[in-house]
């Protein structure tokens, strides 16, 4: 049934680069999850969408979110009932042990 | 040390959007600590919990393994149900309320929660 989530996942995945995805849904509960990527930063993603979308409630199209963090970033958008949470390696940084828990 | 654990739970539930009420209780349903927004009063909780405990049994039954957490979706509300044996922390929201957050608090509460077990093996 989830096929066709786990291809597009696959395919995120293998974007260079890219370090983990996933896709949750308008509960924060995660659908599906591909690479190095715990499924509970579903629900905070979710979330940090939720209070970024309230910034311009006005505005029909969803934001994209953009978090750097030392050796990562992460790419959140929100698109109707799902969630897509993205973790990037930024290029030419080593990715430590903690963070790929 | 018990203000430092209250204020913590009380600024959880303001975290999370949607989020009414946290309660932590014993295996009995006996209430150790309740937080809530303002304006909030469940005044059915107390069956809950002994009810939660019986479904949390029967749910360890199925051969999956042993049961940690209970989600119920009702029309109005949500009630996500942990166990941390000796506690039962017990979260009620609303229907729309983000799920997969109030999961993602149960290993941020873990060094809150340590305490009160202590506090509550000792006593």
């Amino acid at each position: 049934m989830e096929q066709q989530l786990e291809k597009v996942l696959t395919e995120i995945v293998s974007q260079p680069d890219t370090v983990g995805a996933l896709v949750t849904n308008r509960q924060g509960l995660c659908l599906a999850a591909k690479g190095k990527i715990n499924p509970n930063v579903s629900g905070i993603g979710m979330a940090i969408s939720e209070q970024v979308a309230q910034l311009e409630p006005n505005n029909p199209k969803p934001a994209t979110i953009c978090l750097y963090s030392g050796n990562k970033r992460c790419i959140i958008q929100k698109n109707h009932d799902l969630t897509g949470v993205i973790f990037k390696q930024i290029p030419g940084a080593s990715i430590s042990a903690s963070a790929m828990q | 040390m018990s203000d430092n654990i209250h204020k913590y739970f009380n600024d959880l539930v303001q975290k999370v959007s949607g989020l009414y009420v946290i309660q932590i209780t014993d295996r009995d349903g006996v209430p150790i600590l309740q937080a809530s927004q303002e304006n909030i009063d469940f005044a059915l909780m107390p069956s809950i919990i002994p009810t939660f405990t019986t479904a949390c049994d029967q749910a360890s039954k199925l051969g999956l393994g042993r049961n940690k957490t209970i989600i119920s979706m009702y029309s109005k509300y949500q009630v996500v149900q942990m166990i941390k044996l000796p506690l039962i922390v017990t979260f009620v929201g609303a229907e729309n309320c983000n799920t997969g957050h109030i999961l993602a608090l149960e290993s941020q509460m873990d060094e809150y929660l340590e305490d009160i077990k202590t506090a509550v093996t000792e006593a």
